[in-house]
């Protein structure tokens, strides 16, 4: 049993350190969900160091840094600091293009996605479909030498400066519903794309914005299918159990954690009244610290399991931790600051301004997003102990 | 970074984990429950044979010299079949004493017996105070000659009934609350003065409390430093509190796998109850906290036998562990329906320990001051990765 990180790995999250430190201008920093320049420039930054395409193969513009673990330290180190993360290009499309696609595929996109060339869009939910994304009905329809759509998808993030569209599709609906559906990859420039954008709730600084996304007779090439056809389910719900720990590692709820207590420990009120000093908070926070110790933990879990096989199990359970830490966590500030846990960003008093109010908001969204809390613990349910699908028919125990 | 156990490691936990099915029973813990030890000298002996009691001595002294590591997997698999011996009082808190604090002299006489399963020691620290801190400690140890002499009251001294000596701490100056003035003795069971009586509870486990009445200790049997305790003791604490931790998680484990067990079979409304959202939601959160509870004792562990400075760490794994065992106990016990409350029941035996261990080797209180205090107080925190 060997918790330690390899010199080989201490040498890498040094380099990224360092890089983090040279590179991240507040400008950056603060825009983690917003495509600007500034973001580009930083990302484009870490794919000149081959950092997108750390552990992939060199001929599909893969770079081989030898270090097994380097491409979990590079999204925590830069989660820990706040700055732009590389978890969805590669983590979900590039890994799934790598085990599912053709090598003309691999060919055209691995090297795209590892030069940061175009953003993605995961683009899978409709108004029918959310958890039950298998309940999708938007259709392609073979027309001989393409396939055509027509239809729209709701919530879908960076729509609004994507390049590609990584879409998911009903291809055939008469089969049973999870295996009708398939992955293509959609050019956002596309002809009859049209979007409306969504704006989430919470203060202005870090508005989040999603959009829904209309397709009217859009024509997908038939060489944008991905794998093959009728399996897409099965490759979202393998790119899921990616995106449970690569978009979101556990270094953004510790990051959080050290602003609060960062704030509590300098928050001084009328009357001497000084938050740390108080007997009942530093127990809260020290439960805290405890909750966002064992998350740390799972996430190690996870990434050690995902280093021989996909981590179903494991990213399911770092899921349902992480985003229920991430929730009470913001509640936690915002009943520590009293009153003052309710102003909004901009207001003069505003601790960390409002920064936890957005948090407190959004809180339940990492509770729901990419199969939620309670999917999640279906998956801890069904696939670790063993227990009948609660969504199915009776399962009657073996006599 | 490989958090899988090595192949000796494996062979450990498998080994442990036979040897505890085999002779740790439900029935053999519920006679143990009734019996004047709370362990049998068979059992004891068993283990030493197979090297258990030698695990973490100095290989000087006839052991094995391994690592928290090794002792967590082995106390996981005790604490599956929640073993009732004197282990962690033995070995782990006053073996360990011995080995950081003892003279040659007292390590010599003390550890190979140990390693030997020719002495069992009991652990008689906590007196009447809610409280775990060192500093409350208020048994005095007055100068006499060449002898202390040990008036006082200890309260929880488990399986003092059953031991050959008590590791008692005491005050020889200074007045509490000070963690600095106290000392440690290796007190002879059968000293005159001593009078133990069994104090019920919940576990059914043997629990003592000692009087001390000018009990005459030699001053050979001072442990460590005079006044001194707390400087090697403060890091046996820490460590039995990783391995009880280690231990708890082994009863988590083995409720939570009754329980998944049960809800399988158990049919209601024409399905396993299994089937049910609100049932597998239960479980799910719970296997989630076991599975972080084990992974951060490991860590722990693991750090602890690399030398570093892990008080938050050890802190952290202990309040979590506990609250791990309260809530795992409580709620699978729920997950059997009326059937959880009954007596003859093996895991109602696991519900009369959750909230016991919860508090036991110093509450949630005494453990989040410390998290709080390392997070909080501390100008550089330690942080390890
Ligand atoms: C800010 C934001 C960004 C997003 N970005 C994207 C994106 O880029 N691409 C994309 O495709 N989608 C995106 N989504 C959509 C997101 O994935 C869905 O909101 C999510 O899948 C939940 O679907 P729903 O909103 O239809 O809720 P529903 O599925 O209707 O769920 C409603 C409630 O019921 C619960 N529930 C549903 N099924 C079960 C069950 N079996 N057991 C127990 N409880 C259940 C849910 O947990 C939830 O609490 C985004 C959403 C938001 C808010």
């Amino acid at each position: 049993m060997d918790f330690d990180w390899s010199p080989e790995e201490l040498a890498f999250r040094d380099e990224v350190r360092e890089f983090i430190a040279e590179n991240l201008t507040e400008e950056v920093a603060g825009t983690i969900f917003i495509d600007t320049p500034a973001r580009v420039a930083f990302v484009d930054k870490m794919a000149e160091r081959g950092w997108l395409g750390m552990g992939f193969p060199e001929k599909y513009g893969g770079s081989k840094k030898p270090i097994p673990l380097a491409q979990f330290i590079l999204t925590v180190e830069l989660d820990l600091a706040g700055a732009p993360i590389v978890g969805k290009n590669v983590g979900v499309v590039a890994n799934t293009i790598l085990n599912e696609c053709s090598e003309e595929m691999k060919m055209e996109f691995l090297p795209k996605i590892f030069k940061n060339e175009g953003q993605w869009a995961l683009t899978y939910t409709e108004a029918c479909a959310g958890t039950d994304i298998g309940a999708m009905q938007c259709p392609a329809v073979d027309m001989g030498d393409h396939f055509e759509v027509t239809g729209s998808k709701l919530f879908i993030t960076s729509a609004h400066f994507a390049k590609y569209h990584w879409i998911a599709l009903r291809t055939d609906p008469d089969a049973p519903k999870h295996k009708g559906i398939s992955i293509f990859i959609m050019d956002a420039d596309s002809p009859g794309i049209s979007l409306t954008p969504m704006h989430c709730i919470g203060t202005t600084g870090t508005t989040h914005r999603t959009n829904e996304v209309f397709l009217d007779h859009v024509k997908i090439p038939k060489s944008r299918l991905v794998g093959e056809l009728n399996k897409g389910f099965y490759y979202m719900m393998q790119a899921l159990d990616y995106e449970r720990f690569a978009i979101l590692s556990f270094a953004s709820r510790v990051r959080r954690f050290g602003k609060i207590v960062d704030w509590v420990k300098n928050a001084e009120y009328n009357g001497n009244d000084r938050p740390i000093e108080d007997p009942v908070i530093r127990r809260k926070l020290a439960r805290m610290a405890t909750r966002v110790e064992v998350g740390t933990m799972l996430e190690r879990l996870c990434i050690c399991a995902a280093m021989e096989r996909v981590p179903a199990v494991e990213a399911a359970m770092n899921k349902a931790y992480g985003a229920t830490v991430g929730a009470d966590m913001a509640e936690l500030a915002l009943d520590i600051m009293g009153p003052f846990g309710y102003l909004w960003a901009g207001a003069e008093h505003a601790p960390l301004n409002g920064y936890l109010v957005d948090e407190h908001l959004m809180a339940g969204h990492a509770r729901v997003a990419a199969a939620g809390v309670d999917t999640a613990k279906s998956i801890v349910a069904r696939r670790l102990l063993g227990l009948p699908n609660a969504l199915g028919k009776p399962v009657l125990p073996a006599k | 970074m490989d958090i899988k156990l090595s192949e000796e490691q494996v062979q450990l936990k498998e080994g442990a984990r036979k040897f505890m099915e085999d002779e740790c029973t439900g029935e053999f813990v519920r006679e143990m429950e009734k019996s004047e030890l709370g362990y049998t000298k068979k059992m004891w002996q068993q283990m030493a044979e197979m090297g258990w009691l030698g695990m973490a001595a100095p290989e000087d002294c006839g052991g094995l010299e391994l690592g928290t590591v090794d002792l967590v997997i082995l106390a996981k698999e005790l604490g599956r079949n929640i073993c009732p011996s004197p282990f962690l009082s033995t070995v782990v808190i006053a073996g360990e004493a011995i080995a950081r604090a003892g003279s040659d002299a007292q390590r010599q006489e003390f550890l190979p017996k140990i390693v030997e399963g020719e002495l069992v020691l009991a652990f008689a620290y906590q007196e009447y105070t809610r409280k775990f801190e060192p500093g409350v400690i208020e048994l005095q140890a007055k100068e006499d000659g060449d002898h202390y002499v040990l008036d006082g009251t200890k309260m929880f001294v488990e399986f003092a009934g059953g031991a050959d000596i008590l590791l008692v701490v005491a005050r020889t100056s200074g007045e509490a609350p000070a963690s600095s003035g106290l000392t440690m003795f290796l007190v002879d069971a059968k000293s005159e003065g001593i009078a133990s009586k069994r104090t019920p509870t919940m576990a059914r486990d043997h629990h003592y409390e000692v009087g001390f009445s000018g009990v005459r200790v030699p001053k050979d049997r001072v442990l460590g430093g005079v006044g001194d305790a707390w400087s090697s003791l403060e890091g046996v604490i820490e460590k039995a509190a990783v391995v009880f931790s280690g231990y708890t998680g082994g009863v988590c484990e083995m409720m939570h796998e009754r329980a998944t067990e049960y809800a399988q079979q158990r049919v209601q409304f024409d399905r396993p109850i299994g089937q049910m959202q609100l049932i597998q939601s239960y479980l799910a959160t719970l296997i989630i906290d076991i599975y972080g509870s084990d992974t951060l004792t490991f860590f722990t562990a693991f750090n602890m036998d690399k030398g570093r400075r892990v008080r938050p760490y050890v802190a952290k794994t202990k309040a979590f562990a506990a609250d791990t065992v309260n809530n795992t106990t409580n709620v699978g016990a729920q997950i059997f329906g009326g059937i959880g409350y009954m007596e003859e029941q093996d895991t109602t035996l696991y519900l009369r320990r959750g909230k016991q261990y919860q508090l036991a080797l110093g509450g949630l209180d005494y453990w989040e001051d410390i998290i709080a205090e390392e997070l909080i107080d501390v100008e550089n925190p330690t942080l390890l990765t």
